[in-house]
């Protein structure tokens, strides 16, 4: 069950990705609209979090491609944003909120530049769309879960992308929180914005997105969550296990086997 | 004393000034490049390529014949490297992990370089003579030729950090988001690297290579302590560093016998200590000392909470208690509910009138309001955690003492002012 689209925000061609030499995605192949909020669902290892990282270039591709707008990454780097786990850096490390929201103008700023006083402002005012400007000076390793998940979200704001790749925005945050994110995130689609979002809770995917991509190590269906929200659908993302699938994966890995012949 | 400190300080002595700049500059620099390793959690980097950088000073002596410093350093530079490159492959490519690949490195390289320098001390050549002060570093050494390259080496390290400030502490955060935004993370890699090995490289003049890890990290490790912004970090970093430089200038000045790289790094080590210990916030005996407040506060708060027990028990009225009345009622040991109520009298809270003691006002009011807490908190464990009774008791002793006036306004709030505790004690507001 796949449905295709014209324009797509992403196209995702036969991709196949391994992670420690273990090809977890096979055969992606789909196309994604632009304007709507996307939710990537599948049990623990369906290669979720693999899916946007390699969109992003951050994981080797062993086959296939990603497009963005219709264009390679390099060309649009400047209209995609990435929201890494939050788990994945050092809460510890000794900077303030404000510092960290206005890593997202990096990119556009270049080497060597400082961020500018409208820079500042813009950074202050995405902290305000996410309700932390009280904690703009505040130590990072002060913040709960949620707030965390907010200065992330602040950071992304800031740099006003078009497309947004969001890895697991709403994992352990508290209830104002996940209504916080989620309005910030239909705010976006609402602008024409494109949000995919790496989720595994299923009964809030339900209520949260417009488009579904049911991922277990291939894609088993994409699109309109009304198409593809179904039972039998989803039955056979989680209950589906693919055992020979597993098997060839791990056998790929022990004989360090390169997923793609060349000569 | 005075004597010696104005002499050096009046720096009438060339030779004076040539090794306190050097070994001020060497410190600061690679204490800033240090910061930057520390927090990428790349400490133990640092030690191994200042291991194998012995056997590039070697194979450059060897090859030109004469301690030309800028051969040296060369020569210093490409092992350095090479040692880095190598880790990072054997990470990639083997199942053998970061540390394990770090301690391999380290050891080959330097027993490499022993090896050379012994075989270079045997053929009798005349130039070779102070090259094993590579070994333990030989800051004297800092004149001439030697400080003009060396220093301008570490301003340009200085200055390079200054330059790619912001990607740096990018890169030590978050890697994946930079590179996510399109900055060049193997650049900037490669660049850290480099600045590593160059730290390390003219580091080594002053303190050798066996404590140059010291010089990298500690200064690091220790303004983490002070501050929580990178900026200052660095700062401060970079200041501890020029300070045991300069210390150590001074105190080999006043002993000669005394080697300056050694005691550069017994100082920083030392500011590192004294950081540890007594920095606010994160020091161990500040800590301590929140610690005793927090035992203190919970003893003076179980105190006014039994007297106002007492109270309830007698019908509301609030009249002065024994001692004995007070740990029948609850036990304390009779020394430390003694302190806690002369604590509590000196902040008005308590009075004690012909050997009994009793409430002054604002003491029954924060008394009531522990109690209240205890309750509110035994209510809501039983209402939302589904809690039996008899279970809750213990729980609320603990956070009692720790609800703040926010959550204490959202507990009446989801409870809705509950009229009584599970155990039907009225919960008075």
């Amino acid at each position: 069950m796949k449905v295709e689209v014209n324009n797509p925000a992403v196209e995702f061609h036969d991709l196949t990705v391994s992670y420690d030499k273990k090809p977890v995605l096979w055969n992606i192949d789909m196309t994604l609209p632009e304007g709507k909020l996307i939710g990537i669902i599948g049990p623990n290892g369906a290669g979720k979090s693999t899916l946007i990282k390699a969109a992003m270039g951050l994981l080797p591709l062993g086959s296939g491609y990603v497009r963005l707008f219709d264009q390679p990454l390099d060309e649009v780097r400047q209209r995609v944003s990435y929201v890494p786990q939050r788990g994945t850096v050092d809460w510890d490390f000794p900077t303030s909120v404000m510092d960290i929201v206005l890593m997202g103008r990096y990119g556009k700023l270049g080497l060597l530049r400082r961020p500018s006083k409208a820079d500042k402002a813009l950074a202050l005012s995405c902290l305000e769309k996410v309700g932390m400007e009280a904690f703009r000076k505040r130590q990072i390793s002060q913040l709960s879960g949620g707030q965390q998940q907010r200065v992330f979200l602040a950071r992304a704001l800031a740099q006003e992308a078009d497309l947004y790749f969001m890895d697991e925005p709403f994992a352990g945050v508290d209830a104002a929180t996940e209504t916080a994110i989620l309005e910030i995130l239909q705010g976006l689609a609402d602008q024409g914005k494109t949000v995919i979002v790496v989720h595994h809770d299923l009964q809030s995917a339900a209520e949260f997105f417009d488009w579904i991509i049911l991922l277990n190590m291939r894609l088993v269906a994409a699109g309109p969550i009304e198409q593809v929200f179904t039972n039998a659908l989803l039955q056979e993302t989680y209950g589906g296990k693919l055992t020979v699938l597993s098997e060839v994966s791990e056998l790929i890995k022990k004989r360090s086997v390169p997923s793609r012949e060349k000569y | 004393m005075m004597e010696t400190l104005k002499a050096f300080f009046s720096f009438s002595d060339p030779s004076i000034v040539s090794v306190t700049l050097g070994a001020v500059l060497l410190s600061a620099s690679s204490a800033v490049v240090g910061t930057f390793t520390f927090l990428k959690k790349k400490a133990l980097v640092g030690d191994a390529v200042a291991h194998a950088v012995l056997p590039g000073i070697c194979l450059a002596f060897l090859l030109a014949g004469n301690k030309n410093p800028l051969i040296l350093l060369i020569g210093a530079f490409i092992t350095g490297w090479i040692s880095l490159v190598l880790i990072d492959w054997i990470t990639a490519r083997s199942k053998i992990k970061e540390d394990t690949a770090i301690a391999l490195v380290l050891s080959v390289f330097f027993g490499i370089g022993i090896l050379l320098l012994t075989r270079i001390q045997h053929t009798g050549n005349a130039a070779q003579t102070g090259l094993q002060s590579f070994l333990f570093g030989k800051a004297a050494a800092l004149v001439g030729q030697d400080l003009l390259i060396f220093g301008i080496v570490a301003v340009l390290l200085l200055c390079t950090v200054a330059l790619f400030f912001k990607e740096l502490k990018l890169i030590a955060f978050d890697e994946a988001f930079a590179q996510a935004t399109g900055l060049p993370v193997k650049g900037l890699n490669l660049l850290l690297t480099t600045l590593t090995v160059l730290a390390v490289v003219t580091g080594i003049q002053a303190v050798g290579v066996v404590l140059m890890a010291a010089m990298l990290i500690t200064p690091a490790a220790a303004a983490r302590f002070w501050t929580d912004s990178v900026l200052r970090m660095t700062l401060i970093a970079a200041f501890m560093g020029a300070f045991a430089g300069l210390a150590g200038a001074f105190v080999s000045y006043t002993a000669p016998t005394m080697p300056t790289g050694p005691w550069i790094v017994m100082i920083i080590s030392l500011l590192a200590l004294f950081s540890f210990f007594f920095a606010p916030q994160r020091g161990i005996l500040y800590r301590q000392y929140e610690q005793r407040q927090l035992q203190r506060q919970i003893m003076e708060e179980n105190v006014l909470k039994e007297l106002y027990h007492l109270g309830e028990k007698d019908q509301g009225s609030h009249s002065g208690r024994s001692l004995e009345e007070l740990i029948e009622e609850r036990y304390f040991p009779e020394k430390r509910l003694r302190t806690a109520l002369r604590r509590l009298r000196k902040k008005g809270w308590v009075q004690q009138q012909n050997g009994q003691w009793g409430f002054t006002k604002a003491g029954q009011e924060k008394g009531r309001r522990v109690v209240k807490l205890h309750r509110l908190w035994e209510a809501y464990l039983s209402t939302y955690l589904k809690i039996a009774p008899d279970h809750v008791h213990e729980d609320a002793e603990t956070i009692e003492h720790i609800i703040t006036p926010e959550l204490e306004a959202e507990l009446e709030q989801m409870l809705d002012f509950p009229d009584r505790d599970p155990h039907q004690s009225k919960i008075p507001y």
